[in-house]
Formats: C-alpha cells, structure tokens, sequence
C-alpha cells in the first residue's frame, strides 16, 4: 500500500474526530447499557427506604436509557457524515463512476451516430427515386 | 448494473451499519424489557444480550475500517473530474437524431400532400 500522504490539517482533524466520537458512543452504549442491568439487581440491604431506592433507580434507568438512544443517534448523524466524506473524497470510486458515465454515454453516442449513418444510406436511396420521378414529372 | 459498484459497496455497507445501529438499540429494549418480567426467559436473555455486544463491536469495527480506509485514500483536495465532454457529446447525437427524425417527417408529408393531390 503506498505510503500515507500528509493530509491537510482540516482533513486530519475530521476524520480523528470521527474516530474519537465513534469510540465515545460505542462506550457510552455498553457503559449505560451494563450499568442498567447492574441497577436491575435487586439488594436486601439499602440506605434508604425501598420506596426511596426503587425511584431512584427509575429515574437512573430513564436517565442511562435515554443516554443510550442519544448515543445511537449520535453514531448515526456519524455514518450519515461518513457517507458524505466518502462520496466527496473517495477518489478512486469517484474516478471510476466518471469513467462508467463516460463509456456509457461515448457508446450512446456511437449508437446513435451508427443509426444515422444507416438511416442515411438507405434514405439516399428512396430520395434518388423520388428525385427520378419528380424530374420527370409535369410538376418539376 | 455495475456502474457504480465500488462506490455502491461502500455505501451499502454504511447504510446495513445504520440498520445495525437500529438492531442493537432493539435489542437492547428486549433485553431489559425481558429483565422486567416476574418469569424471565433466560434462553432468550443470553440469545439478546449475546447478540447485541457481537453488534456493537462488529458496528465499531466496520466503521473503523471505514475510517481507515478514508484516512487512506483520502488527499484534501476537491476532485475536478467530470463527465461532462461526453455528456454533451451525447447530447448533440440525440440532436442530431431528433433534427434527421424532424427532415424525415417533413419528406413523409410532402409526398403525402403530392398523393393527394
């Protein structure tokens, strides 16, 4: 594989802070999630009331589990971005799709410059029979 | 059709990371909600829990590889190809026909008009 050009600072950056929040909301998604089953367990022996525990775990279980919808949000607003990079900047597919349209559109091209040809020999033909008839017509 | 198919493979495989991304939040709910019950299923538990841990690393692995894969290939620079030459070539073959079909319409309706006459 060649060797790795130096991208422009910009560019660098974006694509480290792809890395860096794909590993946040990865993290975020296990933490939260193994917390909640961990708060699931039930204590014989707490500080507070079991009323009092019970709504507090409610509430940290509404809490971590939105915190894990907003990660999954999150790692998706990312590939959304990875798509657009990679339609900008994927240079070697990009070149390959502007050689495709350019095959497809050069044999349209072809095709139709083909037909014509054809349709001109033959139509050369029927008009030097109609020239035939209307030069020896009463109406020339 | 096999037109785009290098660029295609890369971004269909972004968009069955997106469903992924869904599954495992799926999953996720399943298994807590599974957690909630009096009677759990614990067949089904370990089969949830299981396979949601092998989606949030295969989602971070495939996206990693795709970052790499950027930081690759690549180069900071906009990219100034287009197709647009041949386009407009083609273009002006489909004129050329449209103008042969036109002349050949108007020769078809005077002969017509001469046989009728």
């Amino acid at each position: 594989m060649a060797q790795q050009r130096a991208l422009p600072q910009s560019k660098e950056t974006l694509l480290q802070s792809y890395n860096k929040r794909l590993k946040d909301d990865v993290k975020s998604v296990m933490d939260n999630f193994t917390e909640i089953i961990k708060s699931a367990k039930i204590e014989d022996e707490t500080q507070v009331s079991r009323a009092t525990q019970g709504e507090q775990d409610n509430y940290e279980m509404h809490v971590r589990a939105a915190n894990i919808v907003r990660a999954g949000e999150s790692l998706m607003k990312l590939v959304s971005d990875l798509k657009q990079f990679l339609i900008l900047n994927d240079f070697p597919s990009v070149n390959e799709a502007i050689d495709q349209r350019n095959q497809q559109l050069r044999a349209l091209q072809e095709e139709c410059d083909r037909k014509l040809i054809a349709l001109r020999d033959e139509v050369s033909i029927d008009l030097y029979e109609l020239e035939e008839e209307y030069y020896s017509s009463r109406y020339r | 059709m096999a037109t785009y198919s290098l660029a295609n493979e890369r971004l269909r495989a972004l968009e069955d990371i997106e469903r992924e991304i869904g599954a495992i939040l799926q999953n996720a709910g399943t298994v807590i909600l599974e957690l909630s019950k009096e009677k759990t299923n614990e067949r089904l538990l370990d089969r949830q829990a299981a396979a949601f841990t092998a989606s949030v690393q295969h989602v971070e692995a495939e996206l990693s590889g795709q970052i790499r894969y950027l930081t690759q290939v690549a180069t900071g620079q906009p990219h100034e190809g287009s197709s647009y030459s041949s386009r407009k070539d083609c273009q002006m073959a489909l004129k050329r026909v449209d103008y042969a079909r036109l002349k050949l319409s108007d020769v078809a309706r005077t002969c017509e008009q001469m046989l009728e006459n």
